[in-house]
């Protein structure tokens, strides 16, 4: 496919992404209000304008960035349709189905309110925000399951097939675990049959993306003790430097220090410069920080990639989707007058 | 008789100069579409780009010039 075009486009959108000192503005504002008087000055303003007709406060920043990544996707898809590219385009977007069924399964098992489960959807893959509010709708996770099978969505397969042993174990992370699986190896699947550059570069990205969530599992595993058997079947397949032989001697080693040790030489070394205080007391959630910004940090840089290729679109993408999660996390830092020190550790630069 | 190799010459050299041209010219003007139809204000600054590979055709056809008339 003929990318010149799409990614003139795509880079200048970048241009219109909030830069460093822009992010440190939004930090430094007092309040709410203030935070959106300054979001106003950016490329938000017509979707805040537009949620500020019927919501006010954190309420009106979740809703215009929600909409804001949303509408930003779908004309990047619309750049290609109709391409080759679409298909791995579409690969790439499909992640937020993944999150969108999590979100949703979720918040249906703890009972939550469906508009606040909807408010925490991205609606930018296959299931736009007509599925999703139907979805949010449904009484329980059963019947989400079951919707999702009616309407022929391939995700419903792998939740019916591990829906018994959810309602056995009532653990949550048996879906979300079975959904992972079903993504990635379908992504691998479509890729393995595209020998293109694009294909050999969203590969990459996916593989990394598996590496990642692998390293979580073993990292979650060793901290809860749980046996090797169990956990063999968390990791996800198709990596290639972190196969299941390596994952189970990251696990043989029993300490989070071990873990990190087989680690030094890999590109996951940065795991092993953590503070022994978070290593100590086992702290995952500090682990889980960093790999995401290696992970956004690894995508980012696609930027620099071939500039004729599909690298600029996935970059942008993480980037976009960085810079929405940072102005969410600030919003609900200033209602939760949190520290400048915790906000900042919050944050992504990308 | 008549020497084919000089117009022949000519035209490879002419013709070679316009195909690099051609090609240059498309992706910058497809990049360049793109770049004007997110910052409209670029639109000088993308024509001088979408120009700049005219120069590769200019000089095929001054040496094209140069063997019809200098060798001819």
């Amino acid at each position: 496919m003929e990318f010149a075009y799409v990614n003139a486009r795509i880079r200048g959108m970048r241009s219109r992404l909030l830069d460093r000192s822009l992010l440190e503005q939004l930090i430094n504002k007092p309040d709410l209000d203030s935070l959106i008087a300054e979001l106003e000055k950016t490329a938000y303003r017509q979707e805040l304008e537009k949620a500020g007709v019927l919501f006010s406060g954190i309420t009106r920043i979740e809703v215009a960035i929600r909409k804001d990544l949303v509408r930003t996707f779908r004309t990047i898809l619309n750049f290609i349709k109709g391409e080759d590219a679409e298909k791995l385009l579409t690969i790439i977007l499909n992640r937020w189905d993944i999150q969108n069924i999590k979100t949703i399964l979720r918040g249906k098992k703890i009972q939550a309110i469906p508009s606040e489960i909807l408010e925490c959807t991205i609606p930018a893959g296959q299931l736009d925000e007509a599925a999703l509010t139907e979805l949010v709708k449904q009484p329980d996770v059963k019947t989400v399951i079951d919707l999702l099978a009616t309407w022929g969505i391939a995700y419903a397969r792998p939740l019916i097939l591990n829906f018994k042993e959810y309602t056995e174990t009532r653990d949550m992370q048996v879906l979300e675990y079975a959904l992972d699986t079903f993504y990635y190896e379908n992504a691998l699947s479509v890729l393995k049959k595209d020998e293109s550059e694009d294909a050999r570069i969203l590969k990459r990205m996916i593989i990394t993306e598996i590496d990642v969530n692998n390293i979580k599992t073993v990292l979650r595993v060793i901290r809860d003790r749980i046996d090797r058997e169990e956990a063999e079947r968390y990791f996800i397949k198709g990596s290639t430097e972190f196969d299941t032989k390596k994952l189970l001697s990251l696990m043989k080693t029993g300490t989070i220090e071990g873990a990190l040790k087989e680690l030094e030489y890999t590109p996951y070394q940065f795991l092993t410069k953590i503070p022994q205080e978070y290593i100590a007391v086992e702290k995952i959630s500090a682990f889980e920080k960093e790999m995401e910004r290696y992970l956004v940090k690894k995508a980012v840089s696609q930027f620099l990639g071939n500039p004729l290729s599909i690298a600029i679109p996935i970059a942008y993408i993480w980037a976009k989707y960085t810079e929405v999660t940072n102005i969410r996390v600030i919003a609900r830092c200033k209602i939760a007058e949190m520290s400048e020190k915790e906000l900042r550790e919050a944050l992504i630069y990308v | 008789m008549v020497d084919f190799g000089i117009p022949i010459g000519a035209g490879i050299a002419f013709g070679l100069g316009a195909l690099g041209t051609g090609i240059a010219q498309s992706k910058i003007g497809a990049a360049g579409a793109g770049t004007i139809a997110e910052k409209p204000e670029t639109f000088g600054l993308m024509i001088i780009l979408v120009a700049i590979p005219e120069t590769l055709v200019i000089l095929g056809f001054v040496v094209a010039a140069m063997i019809m008339i200098m060798l001819v």
